[in-house]
């Protein structure tokens, strides 16, 4: 089987943890996240009839206080930015730390999650702004912990951009 | 009318001048030769264009190489500056390439080398522990003389005693799990969850010491598990070890990961996330998974141990008896040349011995002859009888102590006979007569050879004496003291003459002066020379039974002499005998 190293980023309290925990193989708590700043996860998906195990770091997450630890990135083959539709700050900590990431260890393939999708009427981050993104080749998920909604979508086109990366299909732009 | 065609043809002529019929040739030479021609042209063209086409040379280099290569320093002089200068900018510009190239042949290496070291201190160990004397340090003693090993390998192996539960080979990049073995009945977690958090712990204790990527977390302890990391190039391995592991467990790991990336090179460089190419190394990984258990009892080696303790404990009892047995064999052979005693039965009872016999009450105490010969006298219960020993020294001490003779007085045993000489007083000579043949063992008593003395003589021969002085003198002259040196004799006798009679001599010293001088200075010349001539006879002790003072004779007139013995420098003597009554004065029976 196929086993790629994910990182889960995003700002404090987008809901990054919550979003895979229902769908992961779940070893350690989350204490080991506030400890080292990552928890190790687990998540196999499936892309046109091959297995593929996405081996999920799921790092603390960033704000005023706290950075990422930048050696937590090395050897990722793609990334998920997790993003909290009700804080249009987080949105911006999404462009910081792909800019890291880029910085780290190059253009890897990524998705982005706007997280908390059932509180849409509370939404900062518009629709220009997810616009914005989208032009610039950011693809755009929107989910909910809450509801566990577009977690297996956002899951499934990442690792189908990461086994075929020239030609990522339509359905994640 | 006829036409020729060949003719026609060749008379007809194209305006450039090339007739029909050359063209014709032409044609046909064309179709039947192009093939050739075009060789042809190749070989000229080759031949007219002598430059070496790479093409050509690739085809004959590995032949060139091999046809020139054995016996030819040449090639290698030639080749030698380019090979050097592309080693050195590779080494510049790639040196993990050169390290990953070489790290399979130079880790056994220094390991090598290391071990060498380590056997030095290994041997230092040993002398420590030579002092150990334990019965199990015995035991491995005799192990590691039977196998041959050092005796530290043979202690460490019987301390640390270890399992390796699980292996992990992880990729040092990305921090997936390439393989991963287990032992049998181990609880196995997801590996490759594992995998993800090892290389995150190592990768937060680097960050958290600003340690450098080639610096790692080797190990780390959790109860009585140990997790070893040997770190490579490309991957690591990990190994989660219950117990306590010995140093060589270790240098099996860092093999194994050396092994790994000597045949797995190129599967580790170009991994994509596929760990299927390493499902071959399940058995060299399955290789770790060592176990060192307790040792089974060896049943025989305990019997030796116990058989030995038997034989020492019996050997130790054996001579504890055969000593005492000694003892007790000297011992009764003392007290049969002991006089006065007589032992009728002696036998070891439980825990000692019991004697019983016969005992003169003055021989020897037989507790103190118990001592003498080292045996402890608690141990011996004794039953004596007394009775009285003819023994000639015997009989002697009993005629001592039963008729108290004077010092002047020497006794000899003939047979039954006791024989006295010397001299004695007269009260003495007759209560001996009395009393000498009642002691046991005495048939006749003889004393013709002793002086009977009578104290009335003794003291007129002490009275008589005077010593004279020189005037203003202490000096006793050299002429007086043979006739003081009879005086103490007699004063002597006299002393033990009285003895056996509870009486006692008085002994009065005087001393007197002239009447020239001053009256202090007389009575003090007087004094001193009473006890200059009591110095002479030997102190004022001259025997228990004798009481001795000196002063000034008779009275004193107004000049300080003496008016007893007026005008005459002189030292008297006035002994006396008094009766004294003591209760406790031994008396003869």
């Amino acid at each position: 089987m196929i086993q790629k190293k994910i990182c889960m980023l995003g700002g404090f309290a987008v809901g990054k943890t919550s979003l895979v925990r229902r769908f992961v193989t779940n070893v350690f708590s989350e204490h080991y996240q506030t400890t080292i700043g990552v928890t190790v996860e687990k998540k196999t998906v499936m892309v046109d009839q091959q297995d593929v195990m996405l081996m999920l770091w799921d790092l603390y997450g960033e704000d005023e206080f706290q950075h990422i630890r930048e050696s937590y990135l090395r050897g990722s083959s793609g990334y998920i930015l997790v993003m909290d539709g009700t804080r249009k700050a987080t949105l911006d900590t999404a462009r910081l730390l792909q800019q890291t990431v880029v910085r780290t260890v190059g253009p890897i393939p990524f998705v982005s999650i706007i997280n908390k999708s059932d509180l849409q009427s509370e939404w900062e981050i518009d629709q220009p702004a997810i616009e914005q993104l989208r032009e610039q080749g950011w693809p755009v998920f929107f989910g909910s912990a809450k509801l566990g909604q577009g977690v297996e979508e956002l899951f499934g086109c990442l690792a189908t951009m990461l086994l075929s990366p020239a030609s990522p299909p339509r359905t994640c732009l | 009318m006829s036409s020729d065609p060949h003719s026609s043809r060749r008379d007809a002529r194209s305006s450039d001048g090339v007739t029909s019929v050359d063209e014709d040739w032409t044609q046909l030479r064309t179709l039947l030769l192009a093939p050739e021609r075009t060789q042809l042209d190749e070989l000229r063209e080759r031949l007219d264009n002598r430059s070496v086409e790479p093409r050509d040379i690739s085809r004959v280099l590995p032949e060139a190489f091999a046809m020139r290569g054995p016996g030819d320093q040449q090639m290698s002089t030639v080749l030698t500056p380019y090979v050097e200068n592309g080693f050195t900018s590779t080494v510049r510009k790639s040196p993990q390439v050169i390290v990953d190239a070489i790290a399979p042949i130079m880790g056994p290496a220094i390991r090598q080398a290391i071990t060498r070291a380590l056997q030095s201190m290994t041997e230092a160990l040993n002398h420590s522990l030579d002092e150990s004397l334990s019965v199990r340090g015995l035991q491995w003693r005799l192990e590691a003389w039977r196998t041959g090993r050092p005796f530290a390998e043979v202690v460490l192996l019987h301390r640390l005693r270890y399992r390796v539960d699980q292996v992990f080979l992880i990729h040092r990049d990305t921090g997936l799990s390439l393989h991963h073995v287990a032992a049998e009945g181990v609880v196995v977690q997801d590996e490759h969850v594992l995998s993800g958090m090892l290389t995150a712990i190592q990768e937060y204790v680097r960050d958290s010491f600003g340690a450098s990527q080639s610096q790692a977390l080797n190990q780390f302890q959790v109860g009585e598990w140990t997790v070893w990391i040997e770190q490579g190039s490309r991957a690591y391995l990990a190994g989660v070890i219950r117990g306590n592991p010995p140093a060589s467990l270790r240098e099996k790991l860092r093999d194994v990961l050396d092994r790994i990336h000597a045949e797995q090179a190129d599967a580790l460089a170009s991994f994509d996330g596929d760990a299927a190419p390493f499902q071959t190394l399940q058995p060299l990984l399955e290789d770790c998974l060592q176990a060192h258990y307790e040792a089974p009892p060896r049943s025989a080696l305990k019997l030796w141990i116990l058989g030995g303790a038997v034989l020492l404990v019996c050997f130790w009892w054996g001579w504890t008896a055969y000593q005492a047995h000694a003892r007790w064999t000297h011992f009764l052979a003392q007290l049969k040349v002991e006089p006065g005693i007589l032992v009728t039965s002696a036998n070891p009872t439980w825990g000692g011995y019991h004697l019983e016999g016969l005992r003169d009450p003055i021989a020897k105490d037989p507790l103190s002859v118990m001592s003498e010969a080292g045996i402890d006298p608690s141990t011996v219960t004794a039953q004596w009888s007394p009775f009285y020993a003819l023994d000639p020294q015997l009989i002697m001490r009993r005629a001592q102590v039963m008729l108290k003779p004077p010092s002047t007085v020497q006794f000899r045993v003939d047979g039954e006979i006791l024989v006295a000489t010397g001299s004695a007083s007269t009260e003495w000579v007759k209560e001996t007569r009395r009393l000498a043949l009642l002691v046991p063992g005495i048939t006749q008593y003889r004393d013709e050879a002793l002086i009977q003395v009578v104290v009335s003589d003794l003291l007129n021969q002490v009275n008589r004496t005077v010593i004279h002085f020189a005037p203003g003198s202490t000096r006793i002259e050299p002429s007086d003291r043979p006739r003081l040196s009879a005086l103490a004799d007699v004063l002597r006798n006299l002393d033990q003459a009285v003895a056996p009679s509870g009486e006692r001599v008085r002994l009065a010293i005087s001393g007197s002066a002239d009447d020239t001088g001053p009256a202090a200075l007389n009575v003090e010349l007087s004094r001193q020379r009473a006890e200059a001539v009591l110095a002479v006879l030997g102190g004022a002790h001259l025997g228990p039974s004798t009481t001795v003072t000196t002063g000034v004779g008779g009275g004193l007139d107004n000049r300080g002499a003496s008016t007893q013995y007026p005008a005459q420098r002189i030292v008297t003597f006035q002994a006396s005998i008094e009766s004294v009554h003591h209760d406790s004065e031994p008396s003869r029976p």
